[in-house]
């Protein structure tokens, strides 16, 4: 057995494997291409829009036909009018900004505490033995299950609300920053640690830039997490001095009997909460999934 | 800058390496002509039965600016070896000496940091060492040039081909061999595991025409292991044949420049295609 003659790369030969490498660089490097922002957003835009425009229109029929009572089933325009209705008189400013800014205050203390205890969960053994599964199992644990026991607590004030927003979005932000640690590839640490970086160096360089897609795919969730535990409790511990939320609107809505308002309060509390996703949330995350080369465009 | 990886064989039992040699401190004047000797080092994973012995009475000098290739057939030990080199595990027996400063480890796959460009991936040991800003940055500058991929820097290793991605994974770990300490005793010391298994033919022809001009130029001492026999005699100085499971030396060739590396290449699979027949009986 013979081997073939193998090409040895001397200096001499220097400008030639120069040419090899930049031949090889030129046929081998990935080719990205990028469709052009108009049709971009006509992609992105249109088919949610007729999706809505569809669900208006069966919407119109349903009501048209009169097979469901007025006070049952109103018509879009009367829903509409509603809506109108608070925006001319200005209450929907105040009536969100205090559902949002609750929100808001109530999901970066989330953030602040779950960082951390996600942190301490995922890199501590013992830790995550003892309350690891309790932190898994508080996310299938509704978080209106705990209005009744704050109202108890701490009666009808701000503090219930954010006891309430507390106890929904910290689980799955440290649920998410956990799931992140650990589907970090092990060769990542083992770069750090060949080159000497101790272990907060490790941490900060290395561990948690791997980690932060699923550390934001978990704020994502604890975002709307934060948002329907806020609904929740807006909706049951009403109170004057609370002040008038999404929450409390709808509730508004439903004790007045009126269902363009009921309806007019579900589609606002949809908007903000999908609204902040996509102005906040989607653009971030993509961001890192595309520096990374994970994202689709 | 001197680490003496001290085996008083305290955590691992059963070696096949008498227990006197294993008490030792190495304390004898340390020759400057090694960047890494190790002398009779056995490594046992495992306990009792069940330990798989890894590694047995293994010697082996590098000297600096030197090129040895471990070459060996599946489960001889090598990545363990390079594991105990680089410091990321304990011998069982034997010591382990660098006096190089702290080794550059380059695996198989380039395992650069995704959020990260070229440069800044290049720059990270430079930064973990403390260098400063400015100086890293042109630091990782003239070494992306010396692999060919300068102006590449800004690029996200996705948007890099396999090849180019291994690249920069070399540019770091020389950055990593010179930063710091290492680089006043002579060089430092690249370990590479199997670089280029995973790349395609004619770009791990080219890599290997790569890091022979890369290794002239910067004058590192560099352990390579590969089970290729035609890679071991085309890159190596000297060839060092592992046994498998337990992993010891068999033998070594040098490789000259006027060596007939085909007969060489011949000879040493001969001798592979021996060492792993017995396998067969055993």
């Amino acid at each position: 057995m013979r081997a073939p003659d193998v090409v040895e790369a001397h200096p001499d030969v220097n400008s030639d494997s120069d040419a090899v490498g930049a031949g090889l660089d030129a046929l081998d490097t990935p080719t990205a291409e990028r469709t052009p922002l108009p049709r971009r957003l006509l992609a992105l835009g249109l088919p949610p829009l007729v999706a809505f425009a569809l669900f208006l229109t069966v919407w119109q029929v349903v009501w048209a036909s009169a097979v469901y009572p007025e006070f049952k089933l109103p018509a879009p325009i009367a829903v509409w009018e509603e809506f109108v209705a608070i925006v001319a008189d200005g209450s929907i400013w105040g009536i969100a900004w205090t559902s949002v800014h609750r929100a808001v205050l109530g999901f970066a203390a989330s953030v602040v505490i779950a960082t951390p205890l996600g942190l301490v969960v995922a890199k501590v053994p013992v830790v995550r033995a003892a309350i690891g599964p309790l932190l898994a199992g508080m996310q299938s644990l509704p978080s209106v299950a705990w209005v009744p026991a704050a109202v108890l607590w701490f009666g009808l004030t701000d503090t219930t609300i954010y006891f309430v927003v507390l106890l929904g979005a910290v689980p799955s932000i440290a649920n998410g920053l956990v799931s992140g640690i650990d589907q970090v590839p092990p060769i990542l640490p083992r770069v750090g640690q060949v080159m000497g970086a101790n272990r907060f160096d490790s941490a900060r360089l290395i561990l948690l830039p791997a980690a932060l897609p699923g550390y934001l795919a978990g704020t994502k969730q604890g975002w709307a997490f934060s948002w329907r535990s806020l609904m929740a409790a807006e909706i049951i511990a009403t109170s004057p001095q609370l002040g008038i939320g999404l929450g409390a609107y709808l509730k508004q809505g439903s004790d007045f009997n009126s269902m363009p308002g009921v309806i007019a309060a579900i589609f606002l509390i949809l908007l903000v909460g999908v609204g902040i996703e996509l102005l906040a949330f989607r653009p971030l995350e993509r961001r890192v999934l595309r520096a990374r080369g994970l994202a689709a465009t | 800058m001197t680490a003496v990886i001290d085996t008083a064989a305290t955590n691992t039992p059963a070696t096949n390496t008498p227990a006197t040699d294993t008490d030792v401190i190495d304390r004898r004047p340390i020759s400057t002509r090694t960047a890494v000797e190790l002398r009779g080092v056995g490594k046992v994973f495992g306990r009792g039965a069940d330990g798989v012995t890894a590694l047995t009475g293994v010697d082996l000098r590098v000297e600096p600016g030197e090129f040895v290739v471990l070459l060996g057939a599946s489960g001889c030990g090598k990545t363990t070896l390079l594991n105990l080199v680089a410091g990321l595990d304990r011998p069982g027996a034997g010591t382990v000496t660098v006096h190089s400063g702290r080794p550059a480890v380059m695996f198989q796959e380039p395992a650069l940091l995704p959020w990260l460009d070229a440069g800044r991936n290049v720059e990270l040991p430079l930064r973990l060492s403390g260098m400063g800003r400015a100086a890293r940055r042109e630091r990782a500058g003239e070494l992306l040039d010396l692999v060919r991929l300068g102006g590449q820097a800004r690029k996200r290793p996705h948007e890099l081909s396999g090849g180019m991605r291994q690249r920069v994974a070399l540019a770091r770990a020389i950055a990593a061999t010179s930063s710091g300490a290492g680089s006043d005793s002579g060089g430092g010391l690249l370990l590479m595991d199997e670089p280029f298994a995973a790349l395609d033919a004619i770009t791990r022809d080219f890599l290997q025409g790569e890091l022979q001009r890369i290794w002239r130029t910067t004058g590192t001492a560099v352990l390579f292991v590969t089970h290729d026999v035609r890679e071991a005699v085309r890159l190596g100085q000297r060839v060092v044949l592992l046994s498998s499971r337990p992993g010891t030396v068999v033998r070594e060739w040098d490789v000259a420049d006027d060596t007939d590396r085909a007969q060489l290449t011949d000879e040493i699979t001969a001798r592979l295609r021996e060492v792993i027949s017995t396998h067969a009986r055993a």
